[in-house]
């Protein structure tokens, strides 16, 4: 029997359940007793993955709209900081004419 | 099975993809045990099943993927929250920093109007030094510090100011809006700046009686001040009275 990895998980890994549900294919084949071991892993990672999901930060959003947030947001920044510096590059001795 | 619309989060694409898959294997595994047990070949089914699993698997890697790169971003948007935070307080900072220099400039402009103002009404009623210098020698001619060394009581000089300055005085004119008419006599000072004919020789207390009278002792001035307060002539007498006697007093003490 193949061995399944457990955690997959982590970043950069497959997220595939196919080969979970190719070794339930496969013990059923065999008339294996892990098939329902292999079921219940099964099970685990898909309910590991819905709890994953649920604690994923920033997909509460559309990438599009998350996209146009983050447009936004260093635009603020650029602003903001443009007016910061304008500011600083004031000379504080020149009159401006009335 | 949904179809997937570009306005649902990700959140919600990845949970509908996952319950799909978890249908989907469920679906597969019991078409594949049952085709097994009851020993019938399941034509079709369990592929087209299949296919579905495998497409909706792709498209759950492929969320998960977004699903990452959206946790980057959202950790770059909280940096950028943070930058425009910090950005926000420096403003707010040098808003209140303006406010204040505004409020220092309006109160210097203010200040400075003012000083042009007295300036300008300085220029309008301007005396010549002259006559100010002329001034100052009256005043100090007047033994405005102390008593001539000659002084005796019924000597008329008095020290500055004197009853007639201060009767052209701001405090005189106020005085005079409500004594007007009431005070008979000239002050002595005038008649001492040898301004007034004789005739309007003022009468004081000791000239109508004896010179003894001013040479009372000091603490006798304090009679008169004890006295109830009786109509303005009356009052004015006190007060020459003790002028008089202040004076007398200094002169004594030399």
């Amino acid at each position: 029997m193949a061995a399944v990895p457990t955690k997959q998980e982590t970043e950069d890994e497959d997220y595939s359940l196919l080969p979970l549900v190719h070794d339930i294919i496969k013990c059923m084949d065999k008339d294996s007793q892990d098939v329902h071991q292999e079921l219940n892993k099964l099970k685990n990672r898909i309910q590991e993955a819905r709890e994953q999901i649920i604690a994923m930060p920033g997909i509460d959003k559309s990438p599009e709209e998350q996209q146009q947030q983050l447009r936004t947001l260093r635009e603020q920044v650029r602003t903001k900081n443009q007016l910061l510096q304008k500011y600083k590059s004031l000379c504080m001795f020149d009159i401006p004419k009335a | 099975i949904a179809m997937a619309v570009p306005e649902r989060s990700t959140k919600e694409r990845l949970l509908s993809v996952l319950d799909d898959l978890e249908v989907l294997s469920r679906e597969l595994i019991e078409i594949l045990a049952l085709s097994r047990m009851q020993k019938l070949p399941q034509q079709g089914e369990d592929t087209q099943i299949l296919e579905l699993l495998v497409q909706r698997d792709t498209e759950f890697q492929e969320l998960m993927k977004v699903a990452h790169q959206q946790g980057k971003a959202h950790q770059e948007m909280q940096l950028l929250e943070k930058e425009v935070e910090k950005r926000d307080s420096d403003i707010q900072q040098l808003q209140k920093q303006l406010k204040e220099a505004e409020h220092i400039l309006a109160t210097a402009v203010y200040q400075a109007k003012e000083k042009l103002k007295s300036i300008e009404k300085a220029r309008k009623g301007s005396i010549s030094s002259e006559e100010i210098i002329k001034y100052a020698h009256r005043i100090s001619a007047s033994n405005a510090v102390c008593a001539p060394l000659n002084w005796v009581p019924g000597d008329p000089r008095r020290p500055y100011p004197t009853d007639l300055e201060m009767r052209s005085g701001m405090l005189g004119h106020m005085n005079n809006l409500s004594t007007n008419g009431v005070n008979g006599h000239l002050p002595g000072d005038a008649l001492a700046a040898g301004r007034l004919p004789d005739v309007l020789t003022p009468q004081y207390p000791w000239q109508s009686s004896d010179v003894s009278v001013g040479m009372l002792p000091p603490h006798h001035s304090n009679d008169f001040a004890l006295e109830p307060p009786g109509h303005n002539k009356e009052n004015e007498d006190d007060v020459e009275a003790m002028s008089t006697d202040s004076s007398s007093s200094s002169s004594d003490s030399d």
